[in-house]
């Protein structure tokens, strides 16, 4: 059994500040699950707690439906892998891996078995008599996971384990991270502040902040359905675009009016909307529905160029909206690689509303409406 | 020319630094009616060094020395070694305990002296080894925790996490992973405790007799009321200073390696 749930946890620092509040979340077996954040938010707090290497003020922490609030990290059968990796230092790669058995009372056999097949899946074969300080960051980072791997834990924890490699070996590295979790089936729980690890490799993403866990859900979810409008800003690069508008009726049906804005609600989202008639919004709209070439259904907006960002695979467009009656809103447009078009000048963008998004400008929340489902291709 | 002028500035530092140390070393081995002599080697003996050895305490004094020196580092650096990483880690005493161990090493020795007289007088340990190497102990022990504090402070608190996550305990963490990443530290302290007993005159002037004399006392002793035997003391001064040079390189290596590199990042 790895279940792990977090029953109305908290912990709360002597100067009476919280580091983690009230989190209610449980981890089915054998689930990857994400916490995403940006730094303090309490996620590696709340990992920590897990691991027992941090005390819980309050709540009940369950692993494997065994309540752990006072069990010690050593009889917790957990695996950490730290963002620092945290290998001994003065130990070859070998009993680095074989540490955790061998104060189990593992017999050495059985530990060199394990290191070998250990070593073998991560290709550590070569260095297993090697120090840390004689390895590369990949190969440290490998290391620390194969020290967990040969203890054959309920669950791993990962503190942000692929920060601290380059683009490109972290995206290697992610890759198989969730190849490797496919491999064990055991629980892991990834704390990262990347986004593109957050989408890509967890069954759930549990977005924290200020100690909250604000939303919890699978990757597309909460990419479609953001809460608030943290979320909708967090979970993405170029973040969401938010507008201020209101929301005002028009004929049978309803319109998003701001500064330079002039967009009809779509039908589908016409009867969840009516009650906000009226009101000031806060418009929100992901950059890769607004397009340079009309589409039907589209309403047109003018954008002044501020700069274009050549990607290879795509051109981002960041630009301003508005400005006549006060200061203009800059918004980002992920457009294609083949537009261009030079600074200042002022170039329409089509918008596509269906997957618009509403906000009450006062408590950031999204008004409610029917949850929309990207489908991955 | 600027190259220049900064290798002879630097040469001059040298010859301020070096100069009164080679003096010493060309004295002790000059006959004492010539030790005052200007000219750069009017003659070479052996005699002083012999001498000390026969005719003085010196031989006994050295091995004193030596075995106060390293029996209080032994005795003091499992307890500053501990006490310094309760510091760093779990902040015990607060900042009101930092300030206290650093306090004591504010107050001149000449005030601890006589209590710590009247206190091994009391327990029967005033001239013996054993007297000297608790006092040292005693004395050194706060500069030691605050190196060792120094030290476990930069070592990163995930290695410990990850040793407990391991299996092991808080203190099977600090046994098998903080005391050897934190080896070169210690090693660092126990010779720079080392280093401090071995030069330490007034506590073993005071607390020491003629059978438990450390160097510096032996070597005042040949100030005598015939006037100072230089050459004599030169040779001393000599064979006193070559365990210090001995452990500044040995501190050197200890502290330029940095045994943690690797570990983390």
């Amino acid at each position: 059994m790895s279940s792990i749930e977090l029953d109305h946890v908290s912990k709360l620092y002597a100067n009476g500040a919280y580091g983690v509040r009230d989190v209610d979340l449980s981890i089915g077996e054998g689930e990857f699950v994400i916490f995403l954040g940006p730094s303090g938010c309490g996620k590696s707090t709340t990992l920590r707690m897990i691991a027992g290497l941090e005390g819980i003020s309050s709540g009940d922490l369950r692993i494997g439906g065994r309540s752990v609030n006072n069990v010690p990290p050593r009889d917790r059968n957990i695996a950490v892998v730290f963002q620092s990796y945290a290998l001994y230092p003065h130990m070859s790669v070998r009993d680095n891996m074989g540490f955790g058995l061998k104060m189990r009372g593992v017999g050495k056999a059985v530990i060199d078995e394990k290191i070998r097949e250990a070593a073998g899946l991560l290709g550590l074969t070569p260095y297993l008599d090697r120090k840390p300080a004689a390895l590369s960051g990949g190969q440290r980072q490998r290391v620390a996971l194969g020290r967990a791997i040969v203890r054959d834990p309920v669950a791993f924890l990962l503190d942000e384990p692929l920060s601290n490699l380059d683009a490109q070996l972290r995206a290697e590295m992610r890759l198989e991270l969730v190849k490797l979790h496919r491999r064990l089936g055991r629980t892991i729980v990834h704390v990262t502040h990347d986004q593109v690890e957050a989408m890509t490799m967890g069954d759930r993403i549990c977005i924290m902040r200020e100690g909250s866990m604000i939303q919890v859900g699978k990757p597309l979810e909460v990419y479609a359905n953001p809460v608030d409008t943290f979320v909708a800003r967090f979970l993405a690069t170029p973040p969401m675009n938010l507008i201020p508008a209101r929301l005002e009726g028009r004929g049978d049906g309803l319109a998003v009016i701001g500064d330079g804005l002039d967009v009809p609600v779509p039908d589908m989202h016409r009867t969840a909307y009516a009650p906000v008639a009226g009101r000031e919004v806060i418009f929100g709209l992901r950059p890769e529905d607004l397009h340079e070439t009309p589409q039907p259904g589209c309403a047109r907006i003018d954008v002044t160029v501020v700069a274009m960002e050549a990607l290879g695979v795509e051109n981002i467009l960041v630009g301003q909206i508005g400005g006549a009656g006060g200061k203009p809103v800059e918004i980002a447009a992920r457009l294609s690689r083949h537009f261009t078009a030079p600074v200042g000048a002022s170039v329409p963008l089509y918008l596509d509303a269906r997957p618009m998004h509403l906000f009450d400008p006062e408590t950031t929340r999204a008004f409610p409406r029917p949850a929309l489902r990207i489908v991955k291709s | 020319m600027r190259r220049v002028a900064l290798h002879l500035g630097l040469l001059l530092t040298c010859a301020v630094i070096l100069l009164p140390i080679l003096w010493v070393v060309r004295t002790s081995f000059l006959p004492e009616p010539l030790s005052y002599s200007p000219e750069l080697m009017p003659a070479a003996t052996l005699d002083n060094y012999v001498a000390l050895f026969t005719s003085t305490r010196y031989g006994q004094s050295y091995l004193n020395s030596l075995i106060v020196a390293l029996g209080s580092v032994v005795v003091a650096l499992p307890f500053a070694a501990m006490t310094g990483y309760a510091f760093a880690r779990f902040k015990t005493g607060g900042r009101t305990g930092r300030f206290a161990v650093l306090a004591t090493q504010m107050l001149p020795p000449v005030a601890i002296v006589l209590p710590a007289f009247a206190l091994l007088r009391t327990v029967g340990l005033t001239n013996s080894l054993t007297g000297l190497i608790i006092v040292y102990a005693a004395v050194n022990l706060p500069f030691l925790i605050w190196i060792l504090m120094g030290f476990f402070e930069g070592i990163p608190v995930d290695l410990e996490w990850a040793a407990q996550t391991d299996g092991a305990t808080a203190w099977g963490a600090f046994w098998r992973i903080v005391l050897p990443v934190s080896l070169p530290g210690i090693a660092a302290a126990g010779v720079l405790g080392f280093i401090l007993t071995w030069n330490e005159f007034l506590f073993a002037l005071v607390l020491s007799g003629p059978q438990t004399a450390t160097v510096p006392v032996a070597l005042a002793s040949l100030q005598t009321s015939n006037g100072v035997q230089i050459a004599k003391v030169s040779a001393g001064v000599v064979l006193a200073v070559l365990p210090l040079v001995i452990a500044s390189r040995f501190i050197q290596r200890f502290i330029v390696q940095g045994l943690t590199f690797g570990s983390v990042k």
